[in-house]
């Protein structure tokens, strides 16, 4: 049997990777292997070249995709990493975050001029540790996605060596309603601050700008501070996380500078009138879960996807329906205090109807149905992911001003 | 920079609910022509409205002033809805149950507003007929039917205008389909219809 064709294919795949590697040798394990051990020549070939890029530290990609391997020591600006690509970057680190496995030795984020993305070294890869605010040079690692969002690997063939650079970055914010996931900037204002779902979680709630809001999450850190409600802050090296196809801004790896002043907030408060054309089922008197920080709905046997039965539920009113206004079709939805304004039915009332009339919750829908379907109303609210949260709703009134006006138009140049 | 297959497959799905048309009888009763948008059995079927717009669905308040319990294994039930320019024909059959209840506990008279799909038959002697089949219909007070009146005043000249610039593709669709319809027929009908409304 030949072996040297064999051999010289592994060793054009090392030399194109700037690694010299002796023919004869690969040549002479590879019959060994064969001849000596029974195995297959292609696997021969396979743990041959295993072997090889145990010698030169350069991680086996897959089973047999060694294809990438060679594209490593081009230099690339960060932004254009693509997930699945092999880069050689120049950049600072701005953040280090701790790790969250102790397979992890060091991550955080990385930036250049570009833009900046996560980084993970892991342990078993040996790189030096890197210290924040420090330029590296990263060769050979490789940009993955990890829940959506793309991720720096340092492995063991990975290079890092620090270089003395320092210039500083300045980061342009990005506009809200463009990021996506990944690691961004924002200018913005906080709007609103959430009951912490979590007891991990340092602070969660709104932050807006002109052309959107988007959900941000503080966890508790040691050194991290809540973020103060009104405030504006320039925010750079958030990591913006996807989930359901809804984003929101991790700020624990990113650097925060208050600001002085104000900014217009969009906020996404709009005024849509129309006429209420659907009531949704779980509309009406519903249960929740008692668990502080869950208050999910219950199912009809009081039972939470989480935290299973629960008999000590509370009550609350709320409407999920389709606003109409001719042209198009809003989702919206209603909390207690605006059900109750609304259709004049208060969550003790509905509460009472729920557990004397025998009918129970269904008659609080047929009533609150009968009160609001086909009525003319406003609504102010917030529009998040194509459903109007609804601060206000009122119903119209008739303007006799509105009215002539219209006599005019039609009657004017028929 | 990052190609998000999830975004594609995220917008495609999302779902639109189609808006309900505010129509007066006399404009829907002159609908001619209705069509589907698309191949798949489930793609909507919309009547296209002489003023130029198709509907999928409607949007009517007026006066209910007649309903019928009709068939022996299959309840369902017929009313007259009356606008200011002319009647509405709604049903609800087993299909709409909810709809149905709605309809089998009203009292004639009332004012009703109804939410339905406006259907089109041709009946045996080759005359059309438009109805609407029922998806919702509640007991209003007269307030909102002047509301409505306003609505579907304004929406029926909004439409007119569209069609007097003649470019919208379902404009030169209802050209071709109704040559002779002349909106100044409707622009007429609601002028009558705010007329109607005391001041």
């Amino acid at each position: 049997m030949d072996y040297s064709e064999a051999a010289e294919r592994i060793s054009r795949k090392f030399s194109k990777s700037g690694k010299a590697v002796d023919v004869k040798k690969i040549e002479g394990k590879l019959r060994r292997l064969v001849d000596e051990f029974g195995v297959q020549p292609q696997e021969a070939e396979r743990s041959v070249t295993n072997e090889l890029n145990k010698e030169f530290n350069i991680p086996t990609a897959g089973s047999g995709g060694g294809s990438k391997a060679g594209s490593g020591n081009e230099e690339k600006k960060i932004a254009e990493g693509v997930p699945g690509d092999w880069v050689t970057i120049v950049g600072k680190v701005v953040a280090l975050s701790a790790p969250a496995s102790p397979s992890i030795a060091q991550s955080g984020i990385i930036a250049d001029e570009s833009g900046a993305i996560r980084f993970v070294a892991w342990a078993k890869s040996n790189a030096p540790a890197m210290a924040e605010g420090s330029w590296y040079h990263i060769e050979s690692a490789v940009v993955d996605e990890f829940k959506g969002v793309p991720n720096l690997k340092i492995h063991s063939g990975t290079t890092v060596k620090e270089i003395s650079e320092d210039r500083s970055l300045i980061p342009t914010p990005v506009p809200i309603k463009d990021l996506h996931p990944g690691i961004a900037g924002v200018r913005a204002k906080v709007i609103q601050e959430w009951d912490a779902s979590h007891e991990r979680m340092l602070q969660s709630g709104l932050l807006g700008d002109e052309t959107g809001t988007i959900k941000f999450v503080i966890w508790k850190e040691p050194g991290k501070e809540k973020l103060v409600v009104g405030a504006v802050y320039t925010i750079f090296y958030a990591q913006v996380d996807e989930f359901n196809g809804r984003l929101s801004l991790n700020l624990n790896t990113a650097t925060i500078m208050q600001e002085e002043g104000d900014i217009p907030v969009s906020g996404g408060e709009t005024a849509v009138q129309g006429s209420i054309v659907h009531i949704a089922p779980g509309s009406g008197i519903i249960k929740r879960c008692p668990v502080e920080g869950c208050n999910r709905a219950l199912s009809r046997q009081n039972y939470c996807p989480i935290h299973e039965i629960q008999p000590k539920f509370v009550y609350d009113l709320r409407i999920k329906g389709w606003l109409d206004d001719g042209e198009k079709t809003h989702n919206i939805l209603l909390q207690r205090d605006v059900v109750e304004s609304l259709t004049g039915i208060t969550l003790n009332a509905a509460k009472e109807i729920a557990e004397n009339n025998p009918l129970g919750m269904d008659e609080v829908f047929l009533q609150v149905r009968d009160k609001v379907l086909g009525r003319y109303v406003i609504c102010h609210g917030r529009e998040i992911d194509g459903r109007i949260l609804v601060n206000t709703c009122e119903r119209v009134k008739f303007e006799t001003s509105e009215h002539a006006a219209l006599l005019n138009r039609a009657g004017g140049s028929s | 920079m990052i190609t998000n297959p999830q975004d594609m497959t995220r917008k495609e799905g999302a779902f639109e609910r189609e808006p309900a048309r505010r129509v007066f009888a006399t404009e829907l009763r002159e609908c001619r022509y209705q069509f589907k948008d698309g191949e798949d059995e489930k793609s909507p079927t919309f009547v296209l409205l002489p003023t130029g717009e198709r509907s999928n669905r409607i949007f009517i308040v007026g006066t209910l002033t007649e309903k019928t319990r009709q068939g022996e294994q299959n309840i369902f039930y017929r009313g007259r809805v009356v606008d200011p320019t002319g009647t509405f024909f709604v049903m609800a059959g087993s299909y709409q149950p909810e709809a149905m209840q709605q309809l089998a506990k009203i009292e004639t008279p009332a004012f009703v507003a109804v939410i339905g799909k406006p259907n089109l038959y041709q009946k045996p002697d080759g005359s059309f007929m438009n109805s609407v089949r029922v998806e919702s219909i509640t007991v209003v007070d007269k307030d909102t039917r002047d509301l409505w009146v306003l609505d579907a005043a304004k929406q029926t000249l909004d439409r007119i205008d569209i069609f007097n610039i003649g470019t919208a593709p379902d404009v030169i669709k209802t050209k071709e389909q109704y040559p002779n319809s002349d909106p100044a027929v409707f622009r007429r009908a609601a002028y009558d219809a705010l007329a109607q409304i005391k001041m």
